[in-house]
Order: C-alpha cells, then structure tokens, then sequence
C-alpha cells in the first residue's frame, strides 16, 4: 500500500468516526480556500483557466502542495460554458473573472399557483426561459442548447474529477461524496422569487410560500439525495434567508419543510451538512431538534454558547474568521485557531473549517501565509 | 384630511392593505400640495418606527427590504398630487451603487426617503463606473452624490470614483455621502467623501443639512 | 414527483411497449440515469 493510500484510509476512518460520533484519530481539516484563490495563487487568469480547464492540473497542483488539508480542496459546480452557451442571467462571470450572481426573478408573484400544481413542470416551462435567454425561443433551438450545455458541463465535470482523482492518489486525502441541495424556503428565494421578491411575499402572500416549500419539498429531497447513502459522504446545503426572517415567519414559513428535508435525508442513511450562514443564535433550539450527528458549520455566533447547547448531538464546525487572514499577524491567526480548538474540540464531534470560503488572493497579501500557518497548526496540535 | 396619525402607525406595522386605502382615498379627494407633503412626513415618521423596531430586533433585513418597497409605491401614487411642489424641491442628488458591486436593496431604501423628502433624486442603477457618475454629474448637476456599496471592493470602486470626480474637476462642486454595510470612519477619509453612513435616515438628515 | 419532464422507469415503460421482453435489467438504470441527469442539470442552475 502506498504512503497516499493509508493516508486516505486513515482520513477516511477520521471522518466515519466523525459522523459517526465517535471521537477521531485528530481534528478533521478542511481549507477554507477555493478554485478561484487557487488560480490566482499560481499565477493564473481567473477566466481563462475557467474556460480551459487543461490549466487547473498545475494550479491545483501547487494548491495542494503548499496548503494541508484532509479533503479535497476543490470543485465547483460553477463553471463559464454552459453557462454561457444558456445565456444565464442569474450567474455571470463578471469583468474579473468571478462567477457571480446578481439578483432575478425567475418566477412571478402571480404564477405561484401554477408552480404549486407542479413545481417541476413550471420551472421547465416558465422559469428556465425567463432566466436563460437561449432556452427562450423555438423548441427546434431550444432543444439544441440544452443539448450543447449538457454537454459542455458534463466534459467539464468529467475533467475536475480527474484532476481530482489525481490529487487524491497524490495526497491522500480522504475521498467523499457530495449532493448538493436547498432549503425549500431557499430555493424559492435564490433564483426564483428573488431576495427582494420574498420579503414582499412574506407579508403578502404567507400561505403560497408554505404551499410552494411542501410543493418543492420532493425536488430538494431527490436532488440532496447520494448516489448510495452508505458512501462516505454528505448533503451539503447550504442555508440563506432565515436570519432576515422574524422569528414567527421562521417558525411558519422557513423551519416546517427544512426539518421534514434533514429528517429525510437522515432517515435514508445519509449525512448532512449544514452552512448555517450570518447568525443563527437566536434558532439554536431549532437546531438542536435536528437528527443527531448533523453537522453544522457556523458563520457567525457564540463559539462556547454553541458547543454547551448543541455540541453533544450535533457535529460543529465553523466560525474561524476569514477576515482576521487579511488583517492580523500570523501569531494571532493560529492563537484564534487555538482558541477555536479547546472551545470546540473537547469531547470530539469537531471539523476544523472556516466561516466562509476564501476566494481573493493578493500577492502582497498577508493571506496565503496565514493561512498556511493556520491549516499546519491545526494538523499538527489537532490530536485527540 | 386624513388621520395622519393612523398612517404613521401602519407604515411602522407595514400594513400594506391598511396603507394603500388610506393614499388612494387620499389622493381621490384632489388634495392640495401642502397636505401631500404631511403625508410624506407622516410615512417618514413611521420609517423611523420601522428603523426603531429594527434595532430592537424585532424586524429584519426582509422587512427592511419590504418597507422600502412599502415606500417607494407611496411615492409612486403621491407624485401627482406632489407634483404642484416640483418647484420646490430642496436639492437634487445623483445615486448608484459602484462599480463592481450589484446589491442595491439599501441604496434604494435610502433613494425612496430622500425622494419623499423632496430631494431631485437621479438613480444610475448598479455597477455604476465613475465615468457614468461623472457624466451625470456634468449633465444635471446636483447637489449631492449618493454612493452605496455592500462589497469590501466596493470601498475601493468609492475611492475610484471620488478620484474620478477630482480629474473631471467636479469634486468642489458637490457633497459626497457614502452608505452601506462596510463604509466606516477610516474608509470615508480614505475615499474622500464627505459623510458616510449605515443607516439611511441618519444619512437623509446629514443632506438635509447639506440643503439648507 | 409528478412531472411531464420526468418519468420513473415505469412510468417510462408503460409509454414504451416496444422495450417489452427486452433485457430490463440492463435497460432501466442505463435510461434512469439519463433521466435522473437532466433533473440534476437543471436544478443545479437554479442553484
Ligand atoms: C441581499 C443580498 C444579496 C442579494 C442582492 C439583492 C439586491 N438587489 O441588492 C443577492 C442574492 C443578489 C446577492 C448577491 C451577491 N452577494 Co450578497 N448579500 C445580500 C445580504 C444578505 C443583504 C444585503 C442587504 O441588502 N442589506 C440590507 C440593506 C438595507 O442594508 P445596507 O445595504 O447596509 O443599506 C442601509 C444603509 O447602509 C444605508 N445605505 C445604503 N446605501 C446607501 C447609500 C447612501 C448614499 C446612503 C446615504 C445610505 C445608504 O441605507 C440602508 C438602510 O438603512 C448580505 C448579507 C448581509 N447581512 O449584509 C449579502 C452580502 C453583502 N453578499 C455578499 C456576496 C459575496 C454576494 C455575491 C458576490 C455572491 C456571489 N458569489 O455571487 C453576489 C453579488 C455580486 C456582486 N458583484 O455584487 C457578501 C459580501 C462579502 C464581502 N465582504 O464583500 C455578503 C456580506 C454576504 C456574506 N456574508 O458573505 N446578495
């Protein structure tokens, strides 16, 4: 057995004893950064490694020499050509290379019943074309663009999961699946009813929401759902609208259909992994109802409050400040890492993750460095 | 006249129904200039209960966002009766948000009070280049430029645009608000505006002041 | 999930008499997957 193939079974044993509950070897690690800081890490033009994805085998190359991690640290379902050749709206690369989403409608306000009758017909026939130009015309051209985006994302797909694969026989990391998937609330939201769009439809029309959320419930439980549950892996989904909520609206409109999401997915056997983004403090109690062993990454919040109310069912992750990379000295960034670890780590049931992705990298910049400090300091002082 | 009072009260509750009524009878009743402008007042005062009712915690971000909406529809069904008061405006102002940044949630919010307040208000919409500002500003020539931005690159896309304004030779001529989340002390002196704010009616009186 | 975009395998079969006797086993999970594809593909974009 090679030397990369322990360490991926050792990495792999870390995170079946994770959501597993039991307490593993060390703290498991993840790298906050993304593909996009690592382009730019090496070197390299943000669009045009986008576009030619023969110029990410170097990247993620010296990505994964210069920075630990135990998982892979890439991916991205937000490659340019499909979307390109869809005529999106709704994710666009913007003038510096960033895959970005500015806001749309992809549904109106008065089409709700329709997409409660049936959720996926009307996201075929009324919000695909309206957010996707070249999927707005005639079925003959229609029909032809699917099948060109179809294509192109599944060649680019095709193409990450080798450089991937070679990056894991490399380096060991530990080799996990992932879904990805929506709150209903969210995903009614996102792109179809817009973050402006919701807020009214809060006041107004209470009742369509709930509807539409147990409408599109089954959609976000069969695209949450792994290819086999028994595979070492999660559903990843992350969660957007309901620190904008008040309380009541949450309890009405977001939690209901949330819950039956996670039970679901935890009934089949599956893990799931939440991004509990902005601030959450106020539901904590919500959260602990969740199924045991959930794991929860927190943007912001009370570290030590966390851990005493959640920490014994769920498995916490989180809260490291990206921020403090860009602003402080290195000692500091490993004395948060510390602190972060003896709140956290005690008693196991801890992911060492950041509170958000790191997608900026500055040459002059004091982040790489940070960053590297921390990641080490974590794998080497993280042993339970 | 209407119960002004009542108005004030439903715009803090953000009831749309209760609202909506109270305008349209309002404005069936051809009311003169002087009272369309107390309703105004009265909707302002009753953005700052939705202001107050937001530090307390007890509205969010979505109703925040719901209330400007409440707001700018207001001002919509007033404007012809507002109308006789065009002479009266008590300033203009160009607004947009900058270059790179795409939110526009808070700068709307902030463009529909300014608006109610009687402010000539010149929105250029989002990911606006100091050139864009630029022209506008030559073209009508405002009082004030309102610049928005929730993105940490935002403040150097300010930065940009207030350097913009000093080569076209056009700083002197105007003030230079900035608002949104990341906008601070330190970041106002480094852009050069000349007040900066999080909070858009703090922001309103400051260009009121400007105004006087 | 009931939807004009979206069969089952039986839902698939009954449209489709001509696939009777055929070898199902080998037939049904390759004509799933494509099926199962797409609704990944699309609500990845909205995603
Ligand atoms: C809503 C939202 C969106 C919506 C925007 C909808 C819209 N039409 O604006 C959508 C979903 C489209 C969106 C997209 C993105 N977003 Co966004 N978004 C937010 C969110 C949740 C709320 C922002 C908001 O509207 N706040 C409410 C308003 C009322 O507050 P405000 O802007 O501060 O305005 C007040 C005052 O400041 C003042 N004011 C504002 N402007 C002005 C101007 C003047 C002249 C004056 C006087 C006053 C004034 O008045 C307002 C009322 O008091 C924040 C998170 C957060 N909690 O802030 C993230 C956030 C801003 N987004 C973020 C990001 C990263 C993005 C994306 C880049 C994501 C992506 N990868 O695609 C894209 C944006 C692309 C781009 N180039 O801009 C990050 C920014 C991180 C950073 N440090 O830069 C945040 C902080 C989320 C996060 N935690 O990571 N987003």
């Amino acid at each position: 057995m090679t030397d990369a193939v322990a360490m991926t079974n050792e990495r792999n044993q870390m995170f079946r004893d994770l959501f597993s509950g039991k307490t593993p070897k060390r703290v498991p690690l993840s790298n906050p950064a993304t593909q996009d800081f690592a382009i730019q890490y090496a070197g390299l033009d943000l669009a045009e490694c986008q576009w030619d994805l023969t110029k990410l085998e170097p990247v993620y190359e010296k990505f994964c020499q210069d920075f630990v991690t135990d998982t892979y640290p890439g991916g991205s379902i937000r490659l340019p050509s499909h979307y390109q050749i869809l005529g999106s709206t709704p994710i666009v690369m913007s003038s510096s290379g960033f895959m970005q989403h500015p806001e749309v409608v992809g549904l109106l306000a008065e089409e709700y019943d329709e997409f409660i009758a049936s959720p996926y017909d009307c996201i075929v026939e009324k919000v695909l074309p309206r957010l996707f130009t070249e999927l707005n015309g005639a079925p003959g051209k229609v029909a032809m663009t699917l099948a060109k985006a179809m294509r192109a994302q599944s060649d680019d797909l095709a193409y990450l999961g080798t450089i991937r694969a070679k990056m894991n026989a490399k380096y060991g990391y530990a080799t996990m699946m992932g879904a990805l998937t929506e709150a209903p609330f969210d995903f009614m939201a996102d792109f179809l009813r817009s973050f402006k769009g919701i807020s009214g439809d809060v006041r107004r029309y209470p009742d369509k929401i709930a509807a539409a959320c147990e409408a599109v419930l089954p959609l976000m439980i069969k695209k949450g759902t792994l290819p086999n549950p028994a595979m070492l892996g999660y559903t990843f989904i992350p969660l957007h609208m309901a620190p904008y909520l008040r309380d009541k609206d949450f309890a009405t409109l977001y939690w209901p259909t949330f819950k039956k999401l996670v039970e679901t997915m935890a009934g089949m056997g599956q893990n799931v992994q939440l991004f509990v983004e902005q601030d959450w403090m106020r539901y904590l109690d919500y959260l602990y109802e969740l199924p045991e062993n959930t794991i929860m990454r927190f943007e912001y919040g009370d570290p030590k409050l966390v851990k005493e109310k959640l920490g014994k069912k769920h498995i916490i992750s989180g809260f490291y400040p990206i921020t403090l990379l860009q602003t402080g000295t290195k000692q500091q960034c490993v004395d948060k890492a510390k602190e972060l670890m003896d709140v956290l780590a005690p008693g196991g049931k801890y992911w060492f993750q950041a509170d958000k992705s790191v997608i900026n990298f500055e040459a002059k910049g004091p982040v790489a460095d940070n960053m590297r400090a921390v990641l080490e300091y974590v794998h080497e002082n993280g042993t339970y | 006249m209407i119960d002004l009072k009542i108005l004030t009260q439903a715009v803090g509750d953000l009831d749309e129904k209760v609202i909506l009524g109270i305008i349209n009878d309002f404005v069936a009743t051809n009311p003169s200039g002087e009272d369309a402008q107390k309703v105004v007042l009265a909707c302002q005062q009753g953005m700052a209960i939705v202001g107050d009712l937001f530090e307390k915690n007890e509205y969010y971000v979505g109703d925040l966002i719901f209330a400007g909406e409440l707001l700018s529809q207001t001002i919509e069904l007033l404007k012809p009766v507002l109308s006789g008061e065009a002479t009266q405006k008590v300033g203009s102002m160009v607004i947009g948000t900058v270059e790179g940044d795409l939110h526009d949630i808070g700068k709307n919010i902030f463009g529909s009070m300014a608006e109610a307040a009687g402010f000539e208000v010149y929105d250029l919409g989002i990911d606006v280049s100091p050139r864009a500002f630029v022209d506008k500003i030559k073209e009508v020539k405002p009082d004030i430029v309102g610049m928005s931005g929730v993105l940490t690159l935002a403040i150097d896309a300010m930065r940009n645009t207030v350097k913009a304004l000093e080569e076209a030779g056009i700083r002197e001529g105007v003030k230079v608000i900035i608002g949104g989340n990341p906008v601070n002390e330190d970041a106002c002196k480094q852009i050069g505006a000349d007040a900066f704010t999080t909070n858009a009616a703090e922001g309103l009186k400051t260009c009121q002041g400007w105004v006087k | 999930m009931d939807s004009k975009y979206y069969a089952t395998w039986e839902e698939y079969l009954a449209e489709h008499p001509e696939l009777e006797g055929k070898p199902e086993h080998a037939i049904a999970p390759k004509i799933q997957k494509y099926e199962d594809a797409v609704f990944v593909f699309v609500m990845d974009l909205l995603l």
